[in-house]
């Protein structure tokens, strides 16, 4: 893949903006090294804690539309906390240039989505301010580390909400929760700089919260957004990073005929343009009123237009319905000459670069003509329903801008080249502290007839922590439990919700050894030790039950489990032979006790429905 | 809704990545490397959003060749013409 092929699909993006020629970007950049773009590069790190996998292909096309290469760093599922807290983490150690968190309401705070009318006035407040505390936390971590722009999110409110159509009714009730929460939300970052909010609320309202969210893929795989979502809510991520990247645009080029007024003003004269209060001049009116808009926002107004400049001055000057006034444009080119000279004559004149312009005609042939002669300048076409220009103008948000001064600028490199980093041991305590909140409780037992299918299913699925991907049926279970074998369980709940069934271990006996034939946990689960609660439980069992005098555990490589490669190490089990296909380890069941951590309650009472 | 087959191997090889040349009736997740299950994630959005229908959670895991997408396609009301 070349350069040439990146400009080729980005110019396609442009006409058909489409989920699947986003992927057709994605995949081209995913095969192009950096310097061959020949883009700046922008690293963005990604904390989130639902599945936003679907979302990365728009956002990787906007951000090289955008004029840069981009570099995610995805964070793991639902380990936000992990990775603020430890200071080696990747979301620090690549020194990306902006941070986005996305965070579903449903897992931050599932009673107050799911069970909202069980929950008490003093529970719902509680819980508002549990979420708050621990965002706080979560960015006060990060502000210990890095000082780069970070994007939250806010929160839906339900396609149905709790109560009903008494819902809205009081304070008490969900909709005023949310709200609330979305409120506070916005308090709360105010005491940190660089924190940004993007709203998802305003966005999914826009297009119709039930379009937004998939219960398909929330049920499969907790990826909530739906299909109609995934391309606005990416461009809503575009233009954060325009803006904080200082890609917004500052100059708004206007045509005039049939976009400032309906009609041409050199055949119909003054007189005859429809431009007024009566349909379809009121049309026209709602746009110039929006364009005044983005004039008191701070953005520089010109005009380009063919026609007579007098003719054009007559109606900026005399026209009783005109909003738009001489004095609004700061420059002009009105003349019969081509257009593309015309920008460039304007881009000097206000002395900006092509790449700050954006170039409004309802002209295909002059817009394809700018867009092929000066590729920078930002094109809008506009379409021939004059109703449909403003929300056209609005949506591409070339111009929105977040304060990020100089003075921000500069503060941010001078932090970077001081490399502040925080001592291990306030993140440390704080991973721990935040583990025991979480209140956690494995359930550990022996697989029977009402967890054996859940327990071969995650055989077959799970492949980033599984020790050695060997892929069983429930057949296969039971034969390997008749020859001795033990095969265990492990449940886990917390205080916010109950995983089920989420680990599995089998333990394979021969005289005095045991072997460790499969270890896997969910993905779900990972980050809170839960996998070093499993491991004690089944030394434990293997000493204190079988009489075993040492454990042998393998590890087998894949693409996909790379992050275990050195689990058992961890573990404190020794080394006996390594190949790059595959390591083996020993733990000799001395005193060597393996300790369960603090944080995690373990429970091994057999139920007594087998449940 | 009638849409020429052109159209969806074109959103076949944009979300896999590949030539569009190189799909045919034993294009599968077999048989194109780049078919894993994350970017069938992407084809299902990706077709979903190109021809505006909506697949079932059943016909979501059915189609995993191109012959088979054809025909869940079909029963979502889509006739195929092809360039011959």
């Amino acid at each position: 893949m070349t350069k040439d092929d990146l400009q080729v699909a980005l110019s396609r993006l442009t006409k058909e903006t489409t989920y699947s020629v986003y992927t057709a970007v994605s995949n081209i950049l995913d095969h192009l090294e950096p310097q061959e773009s020949q883009m700046a590069v922008l690293k963005v790190a990604i904390l989130r804690n639902f599945t936003v996998d679907p979302l990365i292909p728009v956002i990787k096309g906007e951000i090289a539309s955008a004029g840069f290469y981009p570099m995610i760093q995805l964070g793991g599922y639902d380990t936000i906390a992990q990775e603020v807290f430890d200071s080696q983490s990747a979301l620090y150690v690549t020194q990306p240039d902006l941070v986005f968190v996305f965070q579903w309401l449903e897992i931050l705070a599932p009673e107050f989505v799911t069970r909202f009318p069980s929950l008490s006035h003093t529970q719902v407040n509680d819980e508002i301010d549990r979420v708050l505390n621990m965002l706080s936390q979560f960015i006060t971590a990060m502000r210990q580390h890095t000082n780069v722009p970070v994007v939250v999110n806010n929160f839906l409110l339900p396609c149905h909400s709790a109560f009903g159509i008494l819902d809205v009714q009081s304070e008490q009730y969900q909709t005023h929760a949310i709200l609330k929460l979305n409120l506070d939300l916005l308090r709360c970052f105010k005491k940190f700089h660089d924190v940004y909010l993007i709203d998802y609320m305003s966005l999914m309202m826009r297009i119709g919260s039930e379009q937004c969210v998939d219960e398909r893929y929330w049920q499969i795989g907790r990826a909530p957004l739906g299909r109609n979502v995934l391309i606005p809510l990416g461009q809503e991520y575009g233009k954060f990073v325009r803006a904080l990247c200082g890609k917004a645009r500052k100059c708004l080029v206007l045509d005039c005929d049939n976009v400032l007024w309906g009609g041409i003003l050199g055949e119909e004269g003054l007189n005859n343009i429809k431009l007024g209060a009566a349909f379809p001049g009121s049309c026209y009116q709602s746009f110039q009123r929006e364009i005044l808009n983005l004039h008191d926002r701070g953005v520089i107004l010109a005009l380009c237009s063919k026609n007579n400049e007098q003719d054009v001055l007559e109606v900026l000057r005399d026209h009783p319905d005109m909003l738009l006034r001489e004095n609004n444009f700061s420059t002009w080119q009105i003349n019969w000459g081509d257009k593309a000279s015309n920008l460039m004559r304007i881009a000097q004149e206000l002395n900006i670069g092509l790449d700050s312009i954006v170039f409004v005609d309802d002209s295909q042939f002059e817009c394809d003509l700018v867009r092929k002669r000066l590729p920078q300048v930002a094109v809008l076409q506009l379409a021939s329903d004059p109703s449909s220009f403003s929300a056209a103008l609005n949506a591409k948000a070339y111009f929105d801008m977040l304060i990020f001064s100089e003075e921000d600028k500069k503060r941010n490199q001078m932090y970077r080249d001081q490399s502040i980093r925080k001592s291990l041991n306030v993140s440390a305590g704080s991973i721990e502290e935040y583990l025991i909140s979480l209140e956690m409780v494995a359930q550990i037992g022996i697989v029977n007839e009402a967890t054996i299918a859940r327990v071969a299913q995650l055989t077959q699925k799970t492949n980033q922590f599984n020790l050695t991907t060997r892929r069983y049926c429930e057949g296969d279970i039971g034969m390997m439990q008749a020859a001795g074998a033990d095969i265990f369980y492990l449940k886990l709940r917390d205080r916010v919700s109950d995983m089920g069934l989420v680990g599995v271990a089998i333990a394979k006996y021969s005289g005095q050894q045991a072997e460790i034939d499969t270890f896997l946990l969910s993905c779900r689960v990972l980050g809170r030790r839960v996998e070093e609660a499993f491991l004690a439980q089944i030394l434990y069992y293997a000493k204190a039950r079988r009489n075993c005098s040492s454990v042998l555990g393998c590890y087998y490589s894949t693409k996909k489990n790379q992050q275990v490669a050195d689990f058992y190490g961890r573990m404190g089990f020794r080394l006996t032979a390594k190949t790059e296909l595959k390591s083996d380890w020993e733990f000799a069941l001395g005193e060597n006790y393996f300790l369960t951590p603090a944080c995690i309650k373990v429970n091994t009472d057999e139920p007594k429905d087998g449940k | 809704m009638k849409i020429s087959e052109d159209k969806l191997k074109q959103v076949l090889a944009d979300v896999f990545g590949i030539d569009v040349k190189t799909i045919n009736d034993a294009s599968s997740v077999d048989t194109v490397a780049e078919w894993d299950s994350l970017r069938h994630l992407n084809l299902v959005l990706a077709l979903e959003q190109q021809f505006d229908i909506v697949l079932s959670g059943e016909q979501t895991v059915q189609i995993l060749n191109y012959p088979l997408i054809k025909i869940v396609l079909e029963e979502l009301g889509i006739d195929f013409i092809c360039a011959k």
